[in-house]
């Protein structure tokens, strides 16, 4: 058995006493000040002090964040909590139906968000976020998923199409961001299906199966948020499924050469959006929180948060966004009449929302998705 | 002999070669905590201590450190006392089912953690307890108090059988002799379960992070900040961590080896 | 020791009994029955609904992604097994042999230390090790080679589970071979076997239950562990642990994650059974 240097216990325990201090003193400080806890529910970053930091302190709350990674997992997160858990639920726009459907979330007043302000028509009656006339969740930001590459492997030309994926210099090297609804989602897109994308019959379906496993040999890894980074950043991948700016712009501005583009056969979009949650006793804050999001100023923390980036969806959040930072207005696209304006691709029909599959279950996709893993 | 020279060094290099392996990452961690990329890569950035400085004005760090502290207390003054019952029946009991018992009490650590997470957030979610404190103790508790047990059995390994009969004969009770004869005895590695218990807690992600729920601790704010944005506050965090548990480690150390000497002199 | 119980309470007995009877029966024995309970019931709208259905079992046990899993995890966690007790043996006898007390007494504190870092972070600084761009293979390119891709391969997972156990099986190898009779040792020599011989012939039957019990802990680790075939191996396959947490994570799908929670604990007993029944078998004749 191991013997070891002795400090004499007096030692320890002046050290000790003195460490603890030290390390306490911030501690207790915080411990005491009288603050409301919101519980939200959220992506990964939603929560974090560059977000929602000023609000916090004119608010006197604070942020008790949990993230989930992907609409299934966020369901199944709230319907092991008990009612009132969650006060804000930033949710997939996808899945705002099923939330509802399970009345996990509250009726909200139109009245209160700046539905004129909103800078495209379809966002003001964003699929499943009205039922029956009532509004229950209010869109706060969208991105867009593509081909997302290093630049030094993948020219841009190539990855105008989701064909780079299997280019055979990339053989090992091409990531995806393990969640089934944007990959396959991607597959469909590169079938040719379009705007039907997710609206596929059994043959459709068999397809793009077919077409995701051909990818299987070119895989280099399944990887989670800090993964999918990570993979990028480091060189590990030089190709990525299923995700889009909002991983690559965080790279962008951390100087690593990597780009996303919407390629021709078409790209998807991811939407965000604020619910309250039912049950909770907090919805007053609540409101007034979602209410700040989506003025000007909670609109252009949106779209620079640290995590990862997202556009507006207000004219007045871009209007401040290209007030407060012209470069990342200019490098997003988020300028009135630049080419790559997020809303002219929408118009244009290069973009399809991102949607629960039509035809098939969400486990069926999901348990093709765990196949897929495991193919070699 | 010659032979046996370069034999030696052989082994001692290879031996080395081990060390370096297992310590390459804590060290690596160390560096990485005051270097300045995000995302270390070789060439490493420049000094910096701004890691620390995040994680330490991070108030949710701060949160999952006291809770990371409550919890590895409390399981430690649970599994210890759990540990110790066990650890005292096995040595001074026979009794049917006794193989059962200590089968029982040495279980848990075979079963993987992902599983027992698993198991325990069922559980626990059946009667609505998950997602609380409270429900990382009880479960960090089942899997410490075989630690507990199996230093508290080897020290009352070296208590002479006879010690407690001639205090019953002397007139005390069972209770007084526990009280003021088993228990002194065993103090050091009663002490020494409690370091290593709180140590055990406070460094177990998998189960804390099934049923923690809102409600995490630090491994689990590092494994938050690993699936999600990976940043180098996880090596100031490990760091910290690790300071805090080789302390308690180095105390439990101490008292055991400090003591376990000591019956030859008395 | 019978002689003292009967002259003694029962009830003062029982209270020694009954806390760890307790608090182990309700909080491992009860999730774990639960667990197998929860097998058979069914998920409906994210929520799990009581039942008894065999559907679950069927239909995991009938999709080849499972046993391709399931086939790979025992690989993987084997290979890892028979690694780390082969890497770990050369430095474990040693330490057991050839150093003395003070130096082993000092190796053994040295190697819990790692039991106290986290295993993530240890894990995280693998990833920038191994990286692409990572120490090795900046020292590689200094050297005109590489690069390799260690990182999200299954080499990656393997190093990954030698950082998880390495230190273990040396601390278990050095005591079972420490606890050896040197003069066992010696009369093999003196009898003029050969040093090699002398390891494969004397030390190791004499040390095998050691060595069992060290590579039996070595699969629980490595079998159950879901950090390295993630954050180093890229999931690429993932081993039955990561499907635990990715059936439990997308759905609820609590009850799936459950069966394949249950067939690695049968896997594991199975092996850990027939482990110790090897370790002490020849041991007696």
């Amino acid at each position: 058995m191991p013997k070891i240097m002795k400090p004499t216990r007096r030692d320890v325990l002046k050290y000790g006493a003195a460490a603890t201090t030290a390390l306490c003193t911030p501690f207790v400080s915080r411990a005491w000040a009288e603050t409301v806890e919101i519980n939200m529910l959220a992506w990964y970053g939603h929560g974090e002090p560059d977000v929602v930091g000023e609000f916090e302190a004119a608010n006197n709350v604070k942020f008790k964040p949990k993230y989930y990674a992907g609409g299934d997992n966020m369901m199944a997160l709230i319907a092991q909590s008990p009612p009132g858990t969650y006060d804000v639920i930033l949710s997939d726009a996808e899945f705002v139906q099923q939330l509802n459907a399970a009345g996990y979330i509250d009726e909200l007043n139109p009245a209160d968000y700046p539905f004129d302000d909103m800078l495209y028509d379809d966002f003001k009656k964003f699929p499943g976020h009205w039922k029956d006339g009532k509004l229950y969740s209010v869109m706060l930001r969208f991105g867009h998923l593509g081909v997302s590459y290093n630049t030094p492997a993948v020219s841009e030309e190539e990855a105008m199409s989701y064909k780079a994926f299997w280019k055979p210099e990339l053989k090992g090297k091409v990531g995806h961001f393990d969640w089934h609804l944007p990959n396959l989602g991607q597959m469909s897109l590169y079938n040719g299906n379009g705007a039907k994308l997710w609206d596929q019959d059994e043959a459709g379906w068999k397809k793009i199966q077919e077409t995701t496993m051909s990818l299987r040999p070119q895989v280099g890894g399944f990887f989670d948020y800090g993964g999918t980074f990570n993979g990028l950043k480091n060189n590990e991948m030089m190709a990525m499924a299923g995700i889009g700016d909002w991983i690559t712009g965080v790279l962008e501005r951390d100087g690593a050469p990597v780009k996303s583009v919407v390629p021709k056969e078409g790209g998807i979009q991811f939407t965000e959006s604020y619910s309250i949650g039912k049950g909770t006793s907090k919805a007053d804050i609540a409101k007034k929180f979602i209410q700040y999001m989506m003025s000007p100023d909670g609109q252009v923390h949106s779209a620079r948060m640290l995590a990862y980036p997202a556009f507006c969806v207000t004219k007045g959040g871009r209007a401040k966004l290209n007030e407060v930072d012209p470069k990342e207005a200019q490098r997003t696209g988020q300028v009135d009449g630049m080419p790559n304006d997020p809303i002219t691709l929408i118009k244009d029909g290069r973009i399809h929302y991102r949607n629960t599959p039509q035809q098939q279950s969400l486990e069926d996709w999901n348990e093709f998705w765990q196949e897929y893993k495991n193919a070699s | 002999m010659k032979d046996d020279l370069l034999l030696r060094w052989i082994l001692r290099s290879y031996t080395a070669l081990v060390f370096l392996f297992v310590f390459a990452p804590i060290v690596a961690s160390l560096v990485f905590s005051f270097n300045s990329d995000r995302f270390p890569t070789i060439p490493l950035g420049s000094f910096t201590t701004g890691w620390y400085v995040k994680a330490f004005s991070n108030p949710e760090v701060w949160d999952a450190a006291l809770r990371s502290l409550v919890v590895s207390s409390v399981t430690a003054i649970l599994s210890t006392a759990i540990g110790f019952s066990a650890a005292y029946t096995d040595y001074r009991y026979n009794f049917t089912g006794k193989t059962a018992f200590v089968v029982l009490a040495l279980l848990p650590p075979t079963i993987p953690l992902i599983i027992f997470a698993l198991a325990m957030l069922g559980w626990l979610s059946m009667f609505n307890a998950s997602g609380m404190t409270v429900s990382i103790i009880i479960a960090h508790t089942v899997l410490c108090a075989p630690f507990a047990m199996a230093v508290i059995r080897l020290r009352l390994n070296q208590m002479d059988p006879n010690l407690e009969p001639a205090a019953w004969n002397l007139g005390a009770s069972e209770w007084v002799t526990m009280k003021s004869v088993v228990i002194p005895f065993t103090l050091p590695s009663i002490i020494a379960s409690l370091c290593l218990t709180a140590a055990v807690s406070f460094d177990e992600f998998a189960v804390a992070w099934f049923v923690s729920g809102l409600n995490k601790t630090i491994p689990v704010v590092i494994l938050e900040i690993l699936t999600g944005n990976i940043d180098p506050q996880v090596n100031a965090i490990g760091t910290a961590v690790f300071l805090v548990s080789i302390t308690l480690v180095v105390i439990a150390q101490m008292l055991v080896m400090g003591r376990a000497k000591k019956p030859e002199t008395t | 020791m019978t002689s003292r119980e009967a002259t003694k309470s029962d009830h003062y007995a029982i209270a020694w009994r009954l806390p760890l009877i307790v608090w182990q029966g309700l909080f491992f024995v009860g999730p774990l029955l639960f667990m197998v309970a929860m097998s058979f019931f069914l998920v409906k709208n994210y929520r799990m609904e009581a039942a008894s259905q065999f559907t679950n079992w069927s239909r995991l046990l009938s999709k080849d992604f499972f046993w391709d899993a399931y086939f790979f995890t025992l690989f993987l966690a084997i290979l890892a097994t028979i690694i780390t007790s082969v890497v770990a043996f050369p430095a474990s006898y040693f330490l057991a042999f050839k150093a003395s007390d003070g130096a082993r007494r000092w190796a053994i504190f040295f190697l819990i230390i790692p039991f106290f870092t986290s295993y993530l972070v240890r894990i995280f600084a693998w990833q920038v090790i191994l990286a692409q761009q990572g120490v090795i293979n900046a020292g590689l390119s200094f050297l005109g080679l590489g690069p390799w891709q260690m990182l999200n391969t299954q080499f990656g997972t393997i190093v990954g589970y030698l950082v998880l156990c390495l230190p273990l099986a040396v601390i278990l190898q050095t005591f079972s071979l420490a606890s050896i009779d040197k003069r066992l040792v010696e009369a093999a020599h003196n009898l003029g076997c050969g040093r090699l011989r002398t390891v494969f012939t004397v030390v190791v039957p004499l040390a095998k239950t050691g060595l069992v019990v060290a590579a039996v802990f070595c699969f629980i680790l490595c079998f159950g562990d879901f950090v390295s075939p993630y954050y180093l191996g890229g999931s690429k396959p993932p081993t039955l642990s990561i499907l635990i947490i990715d059936t439990s994570k997308s759905g609820q799908q609590w009850p799936r994650a459950a069966v394949v929670a249950i067939t690695m604990i049968v896997t594991l007993l199975a092996v850990a059974l027939a482990a110790i029944g090897f370790a002490y078998k020849k041991r007696s004749t």
